[in-house]
């Protein structure tokens, strides 16, 4: 009987010191495994006279339960401890902050999309044309007949002399119009191409076209659709105003004027003063193109606007130089990651 | 258009500021490009009197003055000898600018006091157009009535504003000071008086001095014709050649004067014969003959053909129409008689010269625009009015008219239509407003509305155009933003293309690559550089107007301009570059272009300091997104004239040629000057559209275990990877293969190399036993070494 005193003492001891998972199995081992302290106890059991062994043999069983219950609690301990120096030697530094960016879109990209994503809301669909283009297409088509002193607005590039770099996202009107009838809500984004050269002026730009051909179209209708362009572009309290002004392929024509996004109106350097900034060209769909396409331009009317990227893109994001545009260097595309 | 803000006042009375005066122009659609103040460099130059002139006592040559400005007698010490008491001269007080420059102040000129300073004509900012004397090279003596104490600009003149005002190519009509005039009267809610175009005629017939013969009346519409006999060739009034040295002209002679004032003034370009010099009194106006040559006023010699339009007598070319006389007959000064073309001739002949010449005038540039009857008319009585009024000689009697006279046109519509176009009503009373002060005369009966235009206004042709000018002077501020609620539903969007191409967009930025955009044209010394063969010029698309070489030729691949700008953005120091494009190739096999040719919408990827692994897995996944990763092939390309022949794949889906891949040849990155590990991609959009994967049909995945083994494989160098993890791949059971280890060793050989692969099995229907396993690999493994010699290792 002292025997399993003395083991249950020797053992809770040894248990009590016990600083690891590894040594804490030894010592399981050493007592309760198959040839360990107990089984030795049960043993020499054959060496008591009969009439203790039942005793003996509970009492060691009684052992057994609760040195197992001992080291079951006393794993659940050290596993505790050891996940808690594990997470103590687990820490790092925490601070930095730098991310590699995603890659960038092209700031022509990115309005041309803002542009697309508010428009198409409004059902226009999004259509693109040949920037090779014939003359047809580009002047005769829209009311511009050879020799018309309005082909000296633009600085042509030909190729053939009825073959040409168009000037204008228009043409895609005519040929729109060519193979569809109203109602018609199109806007034709891409390149045009005008020789000229300078900080505001490069030789290939990017045009958006919008046109609207159907029923009761208004120029009320195209103040409003610009109105909400320009909210969305550059802020809700931006103001849109036509002045008046020519294109062929429009009557009446108008330049749009916004009210200047950095000085909010009040007059600065971006616009001279004035407090409103030209961004592009619209007007109602003259009737003789209408008829040019063979739609009836007493039942509809129709409105049409044309503007440039770039300059959006130059007053939105106030990027001084057009050439930069084209140069597309990485710390100048970098600005414009999401 | 320059228009002195003087000239206008003729026909205008504007007594608004300048500012509102411009505001109004700019709200009825006349465009202000500038207002130049012509008294803007001056400042604090007066009109004084000299008093007393005294020897300057310590300086021989200078002169000491006191002069009186008005409300004070001040010193002036002077240079001029040539000045007198009693003279008014400009003095240029303490703080003054002078128009060349000068800061005066007031100062000791060798001991003596001096307040300021006598200012010659250069000073003042003026030449002899402007002021008597103004071409003395000395102090300016002014007129004897000129007001003592007063600014110096309101004596000369330049107390005046030029506006540059930009007119729509539509408005010919306001090419012109008193075309600007009416529209400024209308803004302004004013009348526009009309010009004096009254004379005499006093003198012999026309008709009797020459004959006008029109031989083609497309090239010339309208011709008039109408002298002045007894003529005196002399200088121009003051009055006239300001006038004309304000919009940027110098004083020649009268008569000259008088046809380029009516070119200002009316906007019809005339012109002044010498009669002595017309041969048979014949003024013949027909087309050139080839070869024909005429010298005009600047002297040279030019060789004409019959798109040219002359103006000859019965022996010789006198003038090339509309452009410029011929020297041979212009006004010389002996010319007693002379005769005064008003006429318009054809725009697109005159341009079409103009620039085939390289000769341009003000009448060319304005011939150009478009001239109208009407203002040939009115032109020539204008300058009839002025020659009698400077007694230049006796007008003729009777004026030669050849061709159709400017008419009145009609427009008529209904009214309903105003507000079909625009959305708004405009009271009935306030059109006929509106319209009468355009001059169009209008009534209006019950709904029908009819519009009388006058003949210079050829712009108005149908119902748009009277709406427009309504809404122009009614104001645009009236228009009020609506949403097309009266329009019908549209569905909108783009093509599936364009979205497909902004996901492509989407993975690429996510892979992070930087979106670029190019120019569609560039030169050949940029795709010979970027090319190891020169480039065959005569395959390309060529503006034939280019801005330069550089610019001339369509591209027919993205690379050049991806490399260019590579090498830009590496000579800046940028590093790790990752950029893509999505441009077009301009392709055709027809030149010259007879039809458009096809522009091939392509995707470029370049990325420098990568390995082709890392690029090739980037381009495979922008690839993916269109075809899926089934059924993609690397054929390795040897002779690419741009990549590294041991590094370069086509790209193909099936047997469609999809693009390219690979590194940059070492000798393209030195023509580049790129000295970093370069690869570069090019994808063909409508290729692999038309391969776009099928919409995804869930499969079921199967529930029984995956078997994993191994292979290694020992095989000449140039054994492709790929084909034999092929072989596998086309096994049934085989669901994926894949390359994990390429070894090499002197052990192995030279020229010889293991390939390490994992290939996983996996049945659907049962669990798999090893001798499935191997019937299945037996067969992947004999085919391999029969066709690549790799035996398992």
């Amino acid at each position: 009987m002292d025997k399993i005193a003395e083991i249950k003492t020797v053992c809770l001891q040894e248990m009590q010191n016990c600083e690891s998972l590894s040594a804490l199995q030894d010592l399981k081992v050493k007592y309760l495994g198959k040839t360990g302290e107990l089984t030795g106890l049960l043993k020499s059991i054959r060496e008591l006279p009969a009439e203790e062994r039942p005793t003996f043999g509970a009492k060691v069983n009684e052992l057994r339960n609760l040195l197992e219950e001992a080291f079951t609690e006393k794993t659940k301990q050290l596993k505790a401890l050891e996940m808690q120096r594990k997470l103590q030697q687990e820490v790092v530094d925490i601070s930095l902050t730098s991310v590699p960016t995603w890659g960038a879109l092209h700031p022509v990209t990115l309005v041309e999309n803002k542009i697309s994503q508010l428009l198409t809301s409004m059902g226009f669909e999004v259509l693109a044309g040949p920037e090779i283009e014939t003359d047809y297409y580009n002047f005769q088509a829209l009311n511009i007949p050879a020799d018309h002193p309005a082909r000296d607005m633009q600085d042509t590039f030909y190729i053939t002399d009825s073959i040409l770099l168009r000037t204008q996202t228009s043409p895609m009107q005519a040929r729109l119009m060519e193979q569809k009838k109203p109602p018609i809500k199109m806007i034709c984004p891409g390149k045009v191409f005008r020789s000229d050269s300078d900080a505001s002026h490069s030789p290939v730009f990017h045009q958006i076209e919008g046109l609207v051909v159907d029923e009761n179209i208004t120029l009320c209708d195209l103040k409003g659709t610009l109105e909400y362009l320009a909210a969305n572009l550059f802020g809700k309290d931006t103001q849109v105003r036509f002045r008046p002004s020519y294109f062929p392929f429009t009557e009446p024509s108008v330049e749009v004027d916004l009210t200047c996004s950095n000085c909010g109106g009040k007059g600065c350097s971006l616009c001279k003063g004035t407090g409103w900034i030209e961004v592009l060209g619209a007007g109602m769909v003259n009737p003789v193109v209408l008829e040019n396409c063979g739609i009836d331009s007493n039942k509809y009317t129709g409105y049409a606007f044309g503007l440039g990227v770039e300059r959006i893109a130059m007053i939105k994001y106030g990027i001084p130089d057009i050439r930069l545009f084209y140069e597309n260097d990485q710390r100048f595309l970098k600005q414009f990651v999401k | 258009m320059r228009v002195p803000l003087s000239w206008l006042k003729d026909f205008v009375d504007i007594t608004e500021d300048i500012q509102t005066l411009c505001k109004k122009m700019v709200d009825i659609g006349l465009e202000i490009e500038e207002v130049d103040y012509l008294g803007k460099n001056v400042s604090n130059i007066v009109v004084c009197q000299i008093e007393e002139i005294a020897q300057h006592p310590n300086a021989e040559r200078l002169l000491c003055c006191k002069v009186n400005i008005g409300n004070e007698i001040i010193p002036i010490v002077t240079n001029d000898h040539h000045v007198q008491v009693g003279d008014k001269v400009p003095v240029a007080l303490h703080n003054a600018q002078t128009a060349n420059g000068l800061h005066i102040t007031k100062g000791k000129m060798r001991g003596e006091p001096s307040f300021g300073m006598f200012c010659g004509a250069e000073e003042v900012g003026i030449t002899k157009d402007y002021y008597e004397g103004a071409d003395y090279d000395g102090v300016l003596v002014l007129r004897k009535g000129a007001e003592i104490g007063q600014d110096i600009r309101k004596e000369v003149g330049t107390d005046d504003y030029v506006l540059d005002v930009c007119v729509t190519s539509n408005r010919q009509d306001c090419n012109s000071v008193l075309g600007i005039a009416r529209e400024v009267a209308v803004a302004l809610g004013k009348t526009c008086k009309e010009p004096d175009v009254s004379y005499t005629e006093e003198s012999a017939q026309t008709t009797d001095l020459v004959t006008v013969n029109v031989q083609d009346c497309d090239i010339c519409p309208t011709y008039y014709m109408q002298g002045l006999t007894d003529v005196v060739v002399a200088q121009s009034p003051l009055w006239l050649t300001s006038r004309l040295a304000k919009v940027g002209l110098h004083g020649i002679n009268n008569l000259v004067d008088i046809t380029n004032y009516v070119l200002y003034e009316i906007g019809q370009p005339m012109h002044a014969f010498d009669y002595k010099e017309i041969n048979n009194k014949t003024i013949i106006v027909r087309r050139a003959n080839n070869g024909e040559e005429i010298v005009p006023l600047d002297g040279k010699t030019y060789s004409l053909s019959t798109d040219d339009i002359v103006i000859a007598d019965a022996t010789r070319a006198v003038g090339l129409g509309g452009i410029m006389g011929g020297a041979n007959s212009g006004i010389v000064d002996d010319t007693n008689c002379v005769l005064f073309e008003s006429a318009t001739f054809a725009r697109g002949n005159i341009r079409r010269t103009s620039r085939r010449l390289g000769l341009r005038s003000d009448s060319s540039a304005r011939f150009e625009k478009g001239i109208d009857a009407y203002t040939n008319n009115l032109g020539l009585s204008r300058a009839l009015h002025l020659a009698q009024k400077l007694g230049c000689g006796k007008v003729t009697t009777g004026r030669i008219c050849v061709g159709v006279e400017g008419r009145e046109r009609t427009v008529e519509f209904e009214t309903p239509r105003i507000k079909q176009l625009l959305g708004i009503e405009i009271p009935n009373q306030r059109i006929l407003e509106i319209l009468s002060s355009l001059n169009i005369k209008t009534t209006i009966d019950g709904t029908h509305i009819t519009c009388i235009v006058p003949a210079y206004r050829e712009d108005i042709a149908r119902d748009c155009d009277i709406i427009e000018e309504l809404i122009r002077v009614y104001g645009y501020d009236n228009i009020t933003g609506t949403l097309m609620e009266g329009s019908h539903i549209t569905c909108g969007g783009k093509t599936p293309i364009d979205a497909h191409l902004d996901s492509v967009r989407e993975v690429l930025n996510g892979l992070r690559y930087d979106e670029c955009i190019f120019y569609p044209f560039a030169g050949k010394a940029l795709f010979d550089k970027a090319s190891l063969i020169p480039v065959d010029e005569s395959k390309y698309i060529r503006v034939m107007n280019p801005i330069g070489e550089e610019l001339s030729l369509m591209n027919v691949s993205l690379a050049p301009n991806m490399l260019q700008c590579v090498a830009l953005n590496l000579s800046r120091q940028n590093s790790k570059l990752k950029l893509f494009e999505i441009g077009k190739a301009y392709l055709t096999d027809s030149l010259p272009l007879t039809k458009l040719p096809v522009e091939q919408k392509r995707i470029s990827i370049c990325a420098t300091e990568v390995d082709f692994d890392t690029f090739r897995t980037n381009v495979l996944q922008v690839v993916s997104t269109f075809v899926g990763t089934k059924g993609i092939k690397l054929v390795r390309t040897t002779d690419s004239a741009l990549l590294h022949p041991g590094v370069a794949a086509d790209i193909y889906f099936g047997d469609v040629l999809c693009g390219y891949m690979g590194k940059l040849h070492p000798q393209i990155a030195a023509n580049f000057d790129i000295n970093v590990d370069t690869y570069i991609a090019e994808l063909y959009v409508d290729e692999l559209w038309n391969n776009k994967k099928e919409q995804t049909k869930f499969v079921a995945f199967g529930k029984f275990p995956a078997i994993t083994r191994d292979f290694a494989f020992l095989c000449n160098e140039e054994v492709l990877a790929q084909n034999i993890l092929d072989e596998f791949l086309n096994l049934p059971l085989v669901e994926s293969a894949t390359l994990f280890d390429t070894y090499r060793s002197e052990q192995l050989g030279a020229g010889k190399k293991s390939i390490a692969i994992s290939v996983v099995f996996r049945d659907a229907n049962k669990t798999l036993q090893d001798n499935d396993i191997e019937k299945q690999a037996g067969k992947a493994l004999r085919a391999i070494n029969e066709k690549y010699g790799a035996a398992l290792r």
